[in-house]
This record gives structure tokens, sequence and C-alpha cells, in this order.
């Protein structure tokens, strides 16, 4: 009995046992052994034409990816902005002796991925088609042929999808953000539009490609089921026949920042959304002393992680946003900040009140331990996450040799990371932060957002932008009723009215413009059909045009040339005062666009168009109706030119108002023309406009 | 599997959009910044549309799989190459299961859940992953939603604690709920509204389907989200937020043992659902009539979207389909592509691709016209291609294309630990088989050209497909 007691008692103590541990779910499990990380290795060597190669071996799939680098400068393009990037899409398009039809076969026929960009391509395939895919690479790279034909096509997709993007939201926040940040002469922040695109000639992309795609400063990353023996073998191969020649470099000022903080806005219709980005340019270079307290101090801000102050204000805390993040990015030739966050309209102030109180913050108290930890945590984990990808470590390699870190740059990453203190985050968000002195970008709903946004410019206006980051010109809608005729008949009117310009038989002005040395200018007109214009320079004519209503030429030192019919065409205007009362006669249509200002005033803007389609948008003041703005494109052997006019201080003649400053820029050109001298019905002969 | 990724940003809605920004401190790559910069956007974003994903691969993956007794199915894979692990919790519940009067449920019960719980502060729940070196998010589709939380492996503890409280007994508060509401329609305003073609998906599903509640969008309706009540928050948890309607699934640098011992303990008390779970058995009938219409907004190229009604994922038939999309948009040597883009110019970007669902999907077949192209002529295009299937065999050379691809897309997917487990828990969800992972490829490779061929001709039918035609708003042009 006393025997079955015991067990009994000792069966009903194993029944406590086992019930006797419920799970105090309160507890917060604490963490096992911490894993050792470890960094796979890499394998370097160079081929004899200059190529650098890396090698990652990782045989857990069968597979390896080929990445070229080719490690130019930034290019600024300019009136060809897009060319280079054209250049890298045009690689794949055609070989010396493929097709783009057959290329695209071959890829796909192996079932391998192959792009090639402005400066490099990338390639993987199954480890049994690497000779396959390595074929076709290296036909892309070292014989390209751009063909024509794929240029035009690669143009009108283009153009597409920049028409496409004139919507989007985040296409214009990256364009006007870029544009502010680093500046429109800027590689970086230049914009490609419809014109630059379809000025990129063929030309342009032969030599982008034989002056940059150069072995000697390029590097090829070879990652996966492959050994270094092989990879090398690969490399020579494919790559050991590419010329290396000398490659120029570039450099570029660092971009200004702004004098205070700046709202930029570029109005986008019906948006429901602000797309906020506060930038500004960070002296900040890849692998830096500051670069980690830099990447610790902008996840804490909100880089990397949910519980990031932005994250948790804008979005944890207020609602305003599904999300809000920031990045500080390094870069060799100059880095930039940016937080942003697409918010609804009616908060787009109070997120700008957040952002810069957050940003402000960082730089003014320390953070806490907890935060430090937390952040470090954090950046130890994602460190180890990107290693499960084979490529982190070829990226890590393509780095060290890249902007020349040190070898060990990330071996010991994790103990440069461990000891950023919260000192050096102070620090270095005072080093690279800029509350006061911010391009605050906003890409949303003019009517519903613009005027509060006033308060955060340093000089309480808000720049407007178009959708690539230019001054934007803003069209108010003109009185109902009024057409773009009676703004030029007004115009008729104010110069003096069609009575006084009818009894203009004959004018004369004279005037000089200062081009580093003066010329002097004469320019007559004779019954509304003729026109003469004489420059000299140092008492020597430099330049004649006359027009005696039917025919013209043109004498430019010495030479005299014949005018065409295009050129007649428009002296015949010119030479006729009343042009502008007799627009029908001449064919010529006159829209009014709406109200815009010139030069801070109200103008009324038409577009007129001649009969041979010629445009021009002309700006009329609303005040007194005069002339004060015309702009125009022409076509020159240099390409397009926007042609821009501006006429000042009207002075009356014989009843009559004339311009007696004229002031033209042409392309990269400008200069003034300053009148003297005007004559209403001086005497003049038949024979002043001899073409003879 | 799938050919291709459901890819259209409508489908999944994660609870942030937060894991893309990556580390500006060399611990990325980056291509040159002019390059990035002067890349035409919206063309990248099509792209990424089409961006071929998710097959299987070749190499085995191994796992186990048990049941425990409140129903929870468990699916756990080895593998050691790198210290981490995803520990991840898939419920077999999306839009479809929602109530039709409050549709976004699904969705905004993601939001929600990543309140807290009686445990668990408000806000801690990421605060605990993050400052553990991991990562978490969720999202949300037509059939189920998905947490995950990628780990340091030594904290796989702390992933299976964050992930039972959720199912046990997660907390929220009025204020989370509030906070949520308005941060859902943000992301319904960014990812739908300021987005180009944001409305694409939700257009076409809603005349797609006129019974089966895919006709509604995974975001839902706003005003049925603020008609929420307390009464209903419960009731969705506790109907569907039970261990028998999930699938706990788990990869990487675990023991397995041990890691049975860990869910013993914190899943194994979680009590098995009481209620019975709403399936819906609507079966949409078949279109008789096309349905045409254009959607005026404020995007400026046309885009012209074709969506037929297919069979559910898993069937003979959409393989073949799946097949029949390869065919059209696998590359850039695909027809729609030739054709339609390199050939005709008459677009920027065309494409095809399956929106494999549970119940009967549809696939989509589209274009983003050129400048100054009608949309007329794009879609006489792109009928053409597809007539030309139906009348003609694929070559063999073709079909061998389409098998070198579907082996490079296996051998391709499943790189990493929060994939494989996803996988697993998909096919175990959808089709009652893990195994699927290793042996999908097979029903892929069995498709003939006959059935590509009988595929056209049975669902690629005029009378079977929703014809959009999304167009620029003239009348925007005098606002603003």
């Amino acid at each position: 009995m006393k025997i079955f007691k015991y067990t009994l008692l000792v069966a009903i103590s194993a029944l406590f046992v086992a019930c006797a541990a419920p799970l105090d779910r309160s507890v917060v499990p604490m963490p096992a052994a911490a894993p050792t990380i470890q960094l796979g290795d890499y394998d370097t060597f160079t081929l004899d034409n200059g190529l650098k190669v890396i090698v990652v071996q990782n045989n857990k799939l069968p597979r390896v990816s080929y990445q070229l680098t080719v490690d130019r400068d930034p290019i600024f393009e300019g009136d060809k902005a897009g060319y280079v990037s054209m250049a890298g899409d045009l690689l794949k398009k055609g070989t010396t002796t493929k097709s783009k039809a057959e290329i695209d076969q071959a890829v796909d026929f192996i079932g391998a991925d192959l792009s090639t960009y402005s400066s490099g391509a990338y390639g993987a395939a199954l480890t049994k088609h690497t000779d396959a895919l390595l074929a076709l690479m290296s036909d892309i790279v070292l014989n390209p042929a751009f063909p024509q034909d794929e240029l035009d096509k690669l143009k009108k997709q283009t153009i597409s999808g920049l028409a496409s993007e004139t919507t989007d939201a985040n296409s214009i926040s990256g364009n006007i953000s870029n544009a502010m940040c680093y500046g429109l002469d800027h590689p970086y922040g230049e914009p490609q539009t419809e014109k630059t695109t379809e000025a990129v000639t063929r030309d342009d992309l032969v030599t982008y490609y034989s002056t940059f795609f150069r072995p000697n400063i390029s590097y090829l990353t070879i990652v996966g089921d492959i050994t270094p023996e092989a990879a090398k073998a690969q490399a020579e191969k494919y790559f050991g026949a590419w010329e290396k020649a000398e490659v120029p470099s570039m450099s570029y000022e660092k971009p200004a920042l702004p004098e205070g903080n700046k709202v930029c806005f570029a109005p986008l219709s019906g948006a429901v959304q602000s797309v906020i980005d506060v930038t500004f340019p960070v002296d900040l270079t890849p692998g830096e002393d500051d670069a980690i307290a830099a990447s610790v101090m902008n996840s804490v801000l909100g880089g990397g992680v949910f519980g990031g102050r932005l994250m948790q204000n804008l979005r944890e805390d207020k609602a305003f946003t599904y999300g809000a993040r920031s990045s500080l990015s390094s870069d060799p030739v100059i880095g930039s900040f940016s937080a942003f966050a697409s918010v609804r309209n009616e908060v787009t102030d109070s997120s700008i009140v957040e952002f810069l109180y957050e940003i402000d913050r960082l730089a003014s108290e320390p953070i806490e331990d907890s935060t430090l930890q937390f952040i470090k945590n954090n950046m130890t984990g994602s460190f180890a996450r990107s290693l499960e990808s084979p490529q982190t470590i070829a990226r890590f390699a393509l780095n060290i040799e890249r902007y020349g870190l040190p070898k060990d740059y990330y071996a010991t990453y994790l103990s440069k990371l461990e000891a950023v203190s919260k000192e050096d985050v102070l620090r270095v968000a005072r080093k690279f932060l800029r509350s006061e002195n911010a391009y605050i970008t906003v890409v949303g709903n003019k009517e519903e957002v613009a005027e509060k946004l006033e308060r955060f410019s340093y000089d309480g206006k808000v720049k407007f932008l178009d959708i690539y980051g230019r001054d934007y010109v803003d069209l108010a809608p003109a009185p109902e009723g009024m057409t773009g005729k009676d703004v030029v008949l007004n115009y008729v009117e104010a110069i003096g009215g069609v009575d006084a310009l009818a009894k203009v038989k004959s004018t004369s002005m004279s005037g000089e413009m200062d081009m580093g040395q003066v010329i002097s200018l004469t320019q007559k007109t004779k019954d509304n059909s003729m026109l003469s214009m004489e420059m000299s320079m140092g008492g020597m004519v430099v330049m004649q045009q006359v027009f005696d209503g039917k025919a013209g030429m043109v004498a430019q030192m010495g030479q005299k040339v014949a005018m065409e019919e295009e050129e007649l065409a428009s002296m015949k205007k010119q030479a006729d005062l009343l042009y502008e009362a007799k627009l029908d006669d001449y064919g010529t249509t006159a829209e009014l666009k709406g109200i815009g200002s010139f030069d801070e005033k109200p103008a009324y803007v038409v577009e007129m168009t001649e009969k041979d389609g010629t445009v021009s948008t002309v700006y009329f003041s609303v005040e007194n109706g005069l002339k004060v703005f015309e702009t125009s494109t022409e076509s020159t052997p240099q390409g397009d030119m926007v042609i821009a006019t501006t006429y000042k201080e009207y002075m009356e003649v014989k009843g009559v108002k004339f311009p007696k400053v004229i002031s033209q820029t042409v392309g990269p050109q400008s200069f003034v023309i300053t009148y003297n001298e005007i004559l209403v019905n001086p005497r003049l002969k038949n024979s002043d406009f001899s073409v003879n | 599997m799938e050919i291709i990724a459901l890819p259209l940003n409508q489908k999944t809605e994660p609870f942030m959009e937060f894991f893309n920004t990556p580390q500006k401190d060399c611990l990325t790559f980056d291509p040159p910044k002019n390059e990035t910069m002067k890349t035409r956007n919206l063309f990248v974003v099509l792209s990424m549309l089409l961006g071929s994903s998710a097959i299987a691969q070749l190499k085995t993956v191994e796992f186990e799989e048990y049941d425990l007794k409140n129903g929870l199915h468990v699916i756990l894979h080895e593998d050691h190459s790198t210290p981490i692990v995803a520990v991840t919790v898939m419920y077999h519940v999306g839009s479809k299961n929602e109530n039709p009067e409050r549709t976004g449920m699904a969705h905004f019960f993601e939001h929600l859940l990543f309140e807290g719980s009686e445990n668990i502060g408000r806000g801690e729940f990421s605060r605990y992953v993050e400052n553990a070196g991991g990562v978490l998010n969720a999202n949300t589709t037509n059939d189920r939603t998905f947490y995950y939380e990628v780990l340091p492996s030594n904290q796989l503890e702390l992933g299976m604690w964050l992930e039972s409280e959720r199912m046990l007994h997660a907390k929220v508060e009025n204020e989370g709920i509030e906070t949520q509401r308005e941060v859902v329609k943000e992301e319904k305003r960014q990812r739908m509204d300021n987005q180009p073609y944001g409305s694409l998906l939700s257009e076409t599903m809603s005349r797609a389907y006129t019974e089966h509640p895919y006709q509604w969008p995974v975001i839902g309706s706003m005003d049925h989200l603020n008609a929420a009540e307390e009464a209903d928050f419960i009731d969705f948890y506790k109907t569907f937020y039970v261990p028998n309607n999930a699938v706990l699934s788990i990869a990487g640098d675990i023991d397995i043992d041990e890691t049975k011992k860990l869910i013993k303990k914190y899943f194994s008390a979680i009590p098995r659902g009481t209620q019975e779970i709403p399936r819906p058995d609507i079966i949409e009938p078949a279109k008789t009539a096309e349905v045409r219409d254009t959607i005026l907004g404020k995007d400026q190229l046309p885009m012209i979207v074709q969506a037929y009604n297919i069979p559910a994922q898993g069937t003979e038939e959409y393989y073949a389909v799946d097949m029949l999309n390869q065919v059209l948009s696998g590359g850039e040597s695909s027809r729609l592509n030739r054709a339609v883009v390199d050939e005709k110019e008459l677009a920027l970007f065309a494409g095809a691709f399956s929106f494999g669902l549970e119940d009967p999907g549809v696939t989509l077949a589209f274009s983003l016209a050129n400048m100054g192209v009608a949309p007329e002529e794009v879609e006489a295009a792109m009928n053409a291609e597809v007539e030309r299937l139906k009348n003609e065999p694929i070559s063999d050379e073709e079909l061998q294309k389409l098998k070198n691809q579907i082996e490079n897309n296996f051998v391709s997917s499943n790189a990493s630990m929060a994939g494989i487990a996803e996988s697993l828990a998909n096919y175990h969800m959808y089709f009652g088989d893990a195994n699927l992972i290793n042996t999908e490829i097979n029903r892929y490779l069995a498709v003939t050209k006959e059935e590509i061929m009988d595929a056209a001709k049975k669902y690629y039918t005029e009378n079977n497909r929703v014809v959009l035609y999304f167009m620029y708003d003239e009348s925007l042009e005098s606002s603003n």
C-alpha cells in the first residue's frame, strides 16, 4: 500500500511537472549564442589589357553571372542629354555580325539574362550555357554596330516614355530634386527631354563607346558555380582581345547649397497626394572615415528600419503617409541627402514641419543609448542577411577595388560599426545635415497645396518648376471671351493705333550693341515694304541686309548672298509696321494661352503661328498692352536654338512707340541693342534699298 | 508555381513598402548615378511587370512537415549556408473571403496585426524584430495573407514568440485602428491613385468578374473600412486567425529537433478555431459577350489591356495558358515583343501574364502604346499574334526555348530562405502538396504544342474577354 501511495505521489508530481511550466508569455525569449558571420572569399586578377576580374565561387546553384562595369566619370551631356544611356541600350541591339532579332533569339534560347547599360553589361545563365552566353556578351561589348534603325526606334520609345512621365509624380519628383540638388548644368541634374533625345545621333553613340568602353577602366565580376581557374580562362578567351586605350577623366564643381530653405514646386493636375523630398547635396565619398557613422545617423532618421524616426512620426503617430524615409548616399563626385514621403494634400505643410523637426533634432541633441544600440543591432543583422546572396561578396570586392577601400573594409565592418558612439552620430549629423539650407521639393496639386508652403522658403516665395526642374511658366486663365487677336490689336493700339502707324512712311533707327567691341547698327524701313539693316564695327561694315519689297540680299564680309523664300517672307513682315494689324492678310493666327508673368508683371501669352508653321510665343503686358517678350525656336547649323527677345523702354516718336532697348539671347549667346536715335519719316530714297 | 510572378503592385498590399531603400554605405552596389537618373522610370516599372521569376529549382529542396493537434500545419527546411532564419505564417484568408459589405478587411487586418498583443505593446512588434537585426513584413492577396520575419538564426525563438502572440491573442486598440485606417488610405492613394495606371488591375477585375469576390480590389473600399466596427474585427480574427487555418513555415539555419520543441512550446496551446471558415463557392458564370470600355485618367500614353478568364491555378489547362503567355512575352524574342514593339513599333512595351488564383483567375495581355499610336491599331496587332497561335503550332525550336527558359527560372528561384518558406507554404495551402516546390516544373515541361494551341482556341476568345483602353483625359488640361 505504501508503495502504491508513493507511486501515486510520483505520478501526481510527474503530472504536475508536465503542466508545471505553463509558458509565461510575457517573457521575451532571449537569443541563443550569436552565430559567426563569415565573409566568403574572392579572387582577383588582371588581364594584359587591364581588365580587372573578380571571381566569387559559390556552387549552391548551377548558375554563373557576369557583370561588366566600366568605371568612368559621370558625363555632362548638355543638349544631347540621353545619348550616354542610349548608347548603353543600343549595345545589345546589333553587332557587326548579328541583328537584334538574332541576339534576342540566342539569349532566350538558352534561357539566359543579358542586359546592357551605359557603363557595362550583365549576363547570367545556367553553368552549361555559359560559353554560349559569353560568346554573345563578348560580341556585344567588343563589336557593337549601333544600327541607325534601332537608334530611331529607341528614340521613339524614349520619347513615348518621357511623355508618360509627364504625369508621374514620382518621376517628376526625381527630376526636380536632381535639378535643384545638383543644378541643371551638372551630370546628375541635367534633364533628358524630348528635344535632347531628338538631337542624339549615331555618331554620338559611337564616339561615346569608342572613348569609354575600354578594358583598362573596367571590372568583370564573375559569381557562381565556377572555379577561379575556369573563370580566368573564360575572361581571357572572351575579353582578352578587347583593346585598351587612354580614357579621359572629367571633374565637376561641387554644387552649392541654397541660401536658406527653398520650396520648389512642380504642379501636377488632379494630384491627390504631394510627393515631398527634402534634399541637398552632401560631400560624402564611399568608404570615407565618417561613412559608417553617417549611415547609423541616417538609419536613426529613416534609412532602413521601420523604427526610424520619420516613419514613427509621420506614419505611426500622425498617419500622414504610408511611408516616410530618408537616404544619405555617398558618391565619388557628390553625394546627397534626401528625406521623402507621399502625403495627402491637406497635410503637406504639416509633414514638412515634421521632416524639418526630425532633421534638426538629430543635429541638435544626442540620440539615446537604446536607440544607438537598436540601430547597431539592426545594421549588424542587415549585414548578415545581405550575405545570403553571393552577389554581396562580389559587390564588396568591387567597391574595395573601385573606391580604393582598405582590403579589410568589409571584414572589419561590424567592429567599426560597434565602435560608433552617440557623440559620433551627433557630430556627423551636424556635419552632413542641413535643416536650414535644404531644397524642399514638392510635386502636387497647386491649388490645394502650394500657397501654404510659402512660409518654409527663406524668401517667403515658392519657386515653381516644370517637370524637368526648369522655371515653370504659370498661366492664369485669360478673361472670358478675349482672343489672341484682341491682344495683338490692343498692342497695335498701345503703340499708337492704326491711324498713327499709317502716317509713318519711313523710319530710321540707329543704335549700338556691346559685344566686347562696340557694334553700331542702323535699321531703316520705307513704305511698309522696304527694309535695310547695317552693322559696322570700327567704321567697317561687317554685315548688311537689304530688302526692296521683292528681292533681298545679305552681305557679310564682302560676300553677297541672295535671300531665299523663307527669309523674304520674314523680311516682308519686318518691313511692315502694320503687320500686327493685318495678321489675317499674312495668314498668321494668334492663340491666347492665358496670363503669365514676365519680369514679375502679368502678361498675356499669345502663341503666334505663321503661314509657314513658324511658331513664336509673345508676351504682351496686361498693364499697357505693349509687347515685352518673345520667344521662338530657329533651326541653325548647330541644331535648334531658342531665340528669346526682350523689349524695353518704349519711347514715342510722332505718336508711335518704339522699344529703345532690345535684348536677345540666341542659344548660349546674348546681346543688348540700345537705340540712341529713332526717326520717323526721314527722307529716304528707294535707292537706299537697292539689292544690287 | 507561376512562370511569371504576379507582378502588378496591387497584387499584394504589404504592411509597409519600406525595405527597398538600401543602406547607402557601400553595403550595396548602385550603378553610376547618372545612369539611374536617366532611366525612363515607367519603362523600368513596366519591365518589372513582366519580370519572370518564381519557378522551382532542379536541386531538391528537402523539408519536413507535420500537423499540431490544433490543426496548425508546420513545414521546416534546414539550410546552414547563412546564419539566418525565416519564420513565416500564412493564413488562408484573402479578399475573396470578405463580406461584400466589408471589402478591404483582410488587408486592413494585416496592418492591424502589427499593432501588438496581450504581451506586446503598441508599436513594439517591429521594434523587437528590428532590434534583433531582423526584418519583417506581410502582404495580402485575393487568397491568402502572409507574415514573415527574417532573423539572425540565434533569434529563432523570438520569431516564434511573436508569431504565436499574433495567432493567440492579438490586441487591437482604437488608436491603432484609427491610425491604420488613415495609413491604408494613404497606401491606396500612393499605390493606386497617384501611380501610373494604378487602377489597371481594379478596373480589369471589376469587369472580369460579375459574381465572384475577385471583382473587388484587395485594398477594398474606404467606405467599408470606415464603417467597420469592433465586432467586425473580433469576428474576423476569431474566424480566420486560427491555427487550423494557418501554415507555419520556417526555413534557414535551424536544428529541426530544437525547432520542433520550440514550436510545441509556443504554438501547441493555441486553441483550434471553433467557427466555420467561410470559403466562397461562387462560380463565376462563363462570359457570353466581350466587355469593352475606355477609362480616362491622367496617364499620357494609351494602355491596352485584354483580360481572358482562365481556369484555376494548378489545373492542366492553367499550365498550358501559362506556357502560352511565355510564348507571347517571355523575353525579347517573344512574339508580342517582336511583333508589336520591335517590328511594327506600335508600343513601348507589350506583355502577357497569368493572374493565377485559387479559384479561376484571369490572364492579361497588355501593351503601352507609343506616342501618337491609336489603341485600335495596337490591339489589332496583339490579336494577330493570338490568332497565329490558334492556327499554327509553335515550332520545335520555340518549344525548346520555352523549356530552357523554364529550367533557368527554376534554378534561379528559391535562392532566399524567405522565398523558400513562402513557396512551401503556398504549395501546401493551395495544392496540399509542398513537394511541388521540387516537382511542379514537370507539369510545365509536360505541356505539348497541341495543348498550347488548344488553350489559345479555348480561352483567348472574343466572348471570353474584357478589353480596356486607358486613355488620357483631355479635360485635365484646363485644370491646375
